[in-house]
Formats: C-alpha cells, structure tokens, sequence
C-alpha cells in the first residue's frame, strides 16, 4: 500500500516537471527577410509588444530574427505573426527560425 | 479613348502622388506610426510629420524654408514598391501633394511631384530623390510661373555593425543638384553640392551632421514613433 502511494507520488512528481516549461510560456524563432536597420527592428518590436499575447520580444538585426515569447497558455498563428511582419514592412521567413516549442 | 484615359490616369497620379520634398528617409514608417523629420542645412529648413495609415501609404505635412520662399505642402507618401531580401532592402517611393508656396509676401499655389529609389543592407546604403515643384502664379501673373527640381544622390557605409538597441554610425557622401530655379528662389543655382555626413542612429532616432565641401552645414534628425 505504501508502495503504492509513494509510486503514485513520484510519477505525479514527475508530472508537475514535465508539464513545467509549457506553463512557463512558449517560445517561436521567426527569420524576418528585409530586417536590415534599427528603425525596421523598432517598428516590428512596436507591432508585436502591441499584441496581449506576447510577454516578450528580443530582435536581432544580425541574426535577422526575432525571437517571440509568449504569455502563459497563448500563443499567435504564423497567419497573424505574417500580418503583423507585413504591417510593420517585413516579410516573415519561417524556414529561417525555429520553432522553440517546449 | 483608352489614350485619353491613360493620360487621365497619369495626371492623376501625378496629382496625387505627387511631392517628395527631400525627406529620404523612411516617407513611409509602419502602420500606425507617426514620423517627425527634420532637415537643416546652412540655406534651407525643412520639418515634416507623418503618419502611416498602411505600410504602404502615408500622409505628411511639410514646410520648407529656404532664403526667399516658404513652402506648406500637405501630401502623400506612397511606397511602390518594397524587395524585402535577406540581407537586404530596396524600395521605390512615389510621394506628393499641392500646398501653397510664399514668394514675395504672395501666396501662391505650389504642385510637387516626386520620386525616391534606395538600397540598403546592413553594411551599405545607396538611395537616388528626384523632385519636382512648380508653382502656379495664376493668383498673380506678376510673379513668375516658375518649375523647379531638386536631385540627391546618397551613398553610405557603415564601418562596424551594430544592433538596434546599439549605436549605429555611417559615413555618407551625398551629391545634389538643383534644376531650372536657383535665381527666384534661393534654393541654389545648378552647381552640384557635395556633402559629406555622419550619420548616428540608436534605436528609433536618427541624427545626422554634415558639411558641404564648398561650405556651408547640414543637420538632419528623425524619430519614428
């Protein structure tokens, strides 16, 4: 019986681990094609900070990409990440980032 | 008919497409943005607002002040055309509008017309301006009906790269020629003026300082926001 109990716990344990990192928010890598200066880098940081979504957004001009994290639980579709590129005068290279789903 | 049509067209996008003052940089920030710009050199002011409603299309207002004329001219900034590469970016700007010119303490009506070409990457940065103004003296045939055009020639090197939260610097060698307009009003003669400027930018803000190599300054700022 105790036995039983203490297996229960610990693959409960492991559980709560496992599932950590998808509470913790998600992440998406996206290469962005005519990213060339601070104020393209600016205008796309404007447009994705604007969005309820997104916790946090780091750019690279030199890597030409951003890095998008997302708040708990959300997530934007790469139709509305492409809409937002567009708004802000880039084109969104899918291919070149990489999906940091945890 | 389909001749007179097309001639139609045209004057109409001329009309409406018209100005590009000497705003180079960016006459189209992103959707939702605003721009202020300022251009000053040791002949000329000019202080432009725009504000985006597409990434394409834009309405500015400008006023410019030279020696002898004062130009207020609201318009609009079209961005024909973009090639988004990956390490790079080219862009063809068409912008203008009809705003009122003063010349002589009269106030008359003033078209602009106006075309902008540039290329950039990271490291290099070429860009080509035409503009074309001509004023309408139908108010006072006294002053002449006069046609102007500015032309900018910009090439640019970065000699670090840096990131956009960075300083970034430039080094820009700029020619520019003024057609058809240099005795009535004090916008220079014919001659080409060479400049050379540095150009500093860190995140949204862009500063600009220059000198002529026949003398004379200039000194440039945007912000985007």
């Amino acid at each position: 019986m105790i036995k039983t109990m203490i297996k229960a716990a610990t693959f409960g344990l492991v559980g709560v681990l496992i599932s950590l990192p998808a509470m913790a928010g998600q992440e998406m890598k996206v290469g962005v094609k005519g990213m060339v200066c601070s104020f393209c880098a600016q205008g796309i940081e404007k447009k994705f900070r604007s969005q309820d979504e997104v916790a946090d957004i780091q750019v690279s001009l030199e890597k030409k990409f951003v890095m998008l994290k997302f708040k708990d639980g959300k997530t934007l579709s790469e139709a509305k990440i492409t809409q937002l590129l567009k708004d802000a005068g880039y084109e969104a290279n899918f291919s070149a980032g990489e999906s940091a789903k945890p | 008919m389909v001749l007179r049509r097309f001639t139609a067209l045209l004057f109409g996008a001329l009309v409406v497409v018209g100005f590009g003052a000497r705003s180079e940089a960016h006459p189209v920030p992103y959707k939702g943005a605003w721009g202020l710009m300022s251009f000053n050199s040791s002949d000329m002011t000019e202080v432009s607002l725009v504000h985006s409603f597409t990434s394409q299309l834009a309405v500015a207002t400008t006023y410019l002040k030279s020696s002898d004329s004062e130009f207020y001219i609201p318009r609009l900034n079209w961005l024909a055309k973009r090639w988004n590469n990956e390490d790079s970016q080219a862009n063809i700007y068409l912008s203008g509008g009809i705003g009122s010119e003063v010349f002589k303490n009269e106030n008359q009506t003033v078209r602009m017309a106006g075309l902008g070409m540039d290329w950039e990457s990271r490291r290099y940065y070429v860009l080509f301006d035409q503009m074309y103004l001509h004023r309408d003296n139908r108010r006072n045939l006294a002053i002449p009906n006069e046609s102007y055009g500015y032309m900018k020639f910009r090439v640019g090197t970065a000699p670090f790269l840096a990131e956009y939260d960075e300083l970034n610097v430039w080094l820009i060698l700029q020619a520019e020629r003024y057609v058809g307009r240099g005795s009535g009003s004090g916008l220079g003669g014919e001659e080409v003026e060479l400049t050379q400027i540095l150009r500093f930018y860190v995140r949204n803000t862009l500063w600009e300082i220059g000198t002529r190599l026949n003398g004379g300054w200039v000194f440039n700022y945007m912000v985007h926001f």
